[in-house]
């Protein structure tokens, strides 16, 4: 495959929360129009990120369905779902599309409707990440695996709780100040440790938040970059990969090799050695998830990124800021538009448009974004369009 | 659910999963494939029904349908053949379920479906 470069040349995204008066279509399409507002640029294709709009909305199609709402019928559009990491996984086919001459232009979207639903149905629709025949079957939650998964990580490693504390404290911090977050509110350690149990030792103040939301980009190549006015952010490297299907499958629970791949391509992809990654946009779904994720792509060791959060390593003004934006707990995380707002996060940063937000001379950004408990990984590193 | 669960009803009644007919190794859920040699050599085996506690949890936001047993305990059991189970663990006190735990398999109603009211059964575990 020959390969070019390929650029995000704008972003758009609605606020994340309670969107009651509006539709899935009606999130999309704010989204996109922001996305293409003074463009020039007449997208070929249109890929949306969305896990259950099914289930959310009872509405599938969703690719002609946008592409007509938005006056684009006649384009190429269609849905790409991998669970949680259904927004960054449709940017990469987009990408990839993009930069092997496929097409010179792409929208993507990730969307989510999750607040239609019930709590016990929106439980119900993420459980679909998971075996139905023997995960669903035996009564098991999405936040129950993690549950699972964060007793055996504070065991193993000897974490403490003030410790798993540490990444969703860090998040609401950082989510004060940016303006489509969906908890803007700084939180201390003992409000997590008090926070009502969801699947012990994990506590609503581990998970990730219910809401509604929608994040576009517009990828284009080098024909599409030079018809563009707004600042231009460089796809420098990109990488899916997957592990076995559920996570109590693996010798190892506690190595998400799904991450720790697709991080190994996408920087090899990229030709940006590690230590020139200036801030991460990582998938805290839950906080233990957090963790292993810092430590499969190396940035933490083994059994250390829950402690190396609470010493301040992944701080805004520290060496490696994380959740720059507030992260999947107090951005939000409406689950097919995450990988979107992580991407649309890093396109501020790297065209100076953060706010009060901004790593000052950050050059290169990397995201991950999971699907399942890190049975899907799409990373992705960014820079500055030279 | 009906169909799904009547078309693998021994799996849930019985524990049947999967032995490598190359290298000997056993897994349940059942595999297509061989998770340590690749081989597709793969014939359904019942796995042995004891095992240990890798890890647990105590959920108290239960899945739909759950709702009347929450809360309740889940857990990755490992079981003697090193097969690894996703699994409830039920009739056992609180004190007991912990990380290395000694449980056996049991066949329990898991639970009511739907109007029609079927009763659903399949494997659950106590500490033994």
């Amino acid at each position: 495959m020959a390969k070019s470069k390929a650029y995000v040349s704008s972003v758009g995204f609605t606020r994340v929360g309670d969107h009651w008066e509006r539709s899935i279509l009606d999130l999309a399409v704010e989204a996109s129009r922001k996305a293409l507002a003074g463009t020039r640029v007449r997208p070929q294709l249109i890929v949306v990120g969305n896990m259950f709009s099914s289930v959310g909305s009872g509405q599938e199609h969703l690719g002609a369905m946008l592409a007509s709402a938005l006056g684009l019928s006649g384009v190429a559009a269609y849905k790409v779902e991998a669970a949680c990491s259904s927004g960054a996984t449709a940017f990469n086919v987009a990408f990839n599309l993009v930069r092997s001459h496929a097409v010179d232009s792409a929208l993507v979207v990730g969307v989510e409707k999750m607040r239609d639903l019930e709590p016990e149905e929106v439980s119900q629709a993420l459980s679909m990440a998971e075996s139905a025949e023997y995960t669903q079957f035996v009564g098991a939650t999405f936040a129950s695996l993690n549950g699972l998964l964060a007793r055996y990580y504070m065991e193993k490693e000897g974490v403490t709780r003030d410790e798993l504390s540490a990444i969703p404290v860090l998040d609401h911090l950082n989510a004060v100040s940016a303006e489509h977050a969906q908890f803007r509110k700084a939180i201390s350690p003992e409000v997590v440790g008090r926070s009502s149990m969801v699947a012990d030792p994990l506590r609503l103040f581990d998970c990730a938040p219910v809401g509604d939301g929608a994040a576009a980009a517009l990828v284009v190549g080098d024909g599409g970059a030079s018809r563009t006015k707004k600042g231009l952010m460089e796809v420098m490297g990109a990488k899916v990969s997957t592990a076995e299907f559920s996570m109590y499958e693996r010798d190892d629970m506690l190595d998400f090799r799904a991450t720790r791949a697709a991080f190994e391509g996408a920087v090899k992809d990229s030709g940006v050695p590690r230590k020139k990654i200036d801030a991460l946009e990582i998938h805290d779904a839950f906080s233990v998830v957090g963790a292993l994720s810092l430590e499969a792509m190396g940035f933490s060791k083994r059994g250390m990124g829950a402690k190396d959060a609470k010493a301040g390593k992944f701080s805004r003004g520290s060496e490696i800021p994380i959740n720059t934006f507030g992260g999947l707990k107090a951005r939000g995380h409406p689950v097919g538009a995450t990988g979107m707002y992580q991407i649309a996060e890093a396109y501020m940063q790297l065209t100076d448009s953060a706010g009060k937000n901004q790593v000052e001379g950050a050059e290169h950004v990397l995201t991950q974004n999971v699907g399942g408990v890190d049975t899907t990984s799409a990373v992705h590193v960014f820079g500055r369009a030279a | 659910m009906t169909i799904q669960y009547w078309r693998i009803r021994d799996r849930y009644y019985r524990l049947i999963g999967s032995k490598c007919q190359n290298c000997g190794d056993e897994f349940f859920p059942p595999v297509y494939r061989c998770r340590g040699c690749g081989s597709e050599k793969i014939k359904d085996k019942e796995m042995p029904k004891t095992g240990k506690i890798l890890t647990y949890t105590q959920l108290h936001e239960p899945l739909p349908g759950f709702e009347a047993q929450a809360p309740y305990y889940l857990a990755v059991v490992r079981l003697s053949n090193g097969a690894r189970v996703l699994s409830q663990v039920v009739d056992s006190p609180a004190e007991k379920v912990r990380t290395g735990a000694k449980v056996s398999a049991t066949v329990r109603r898991v639970r009511v479906d739907g109007d029609s009211g079927q009763i659903v059964y399949g494997y659950k575990f106590v500490v033994s």
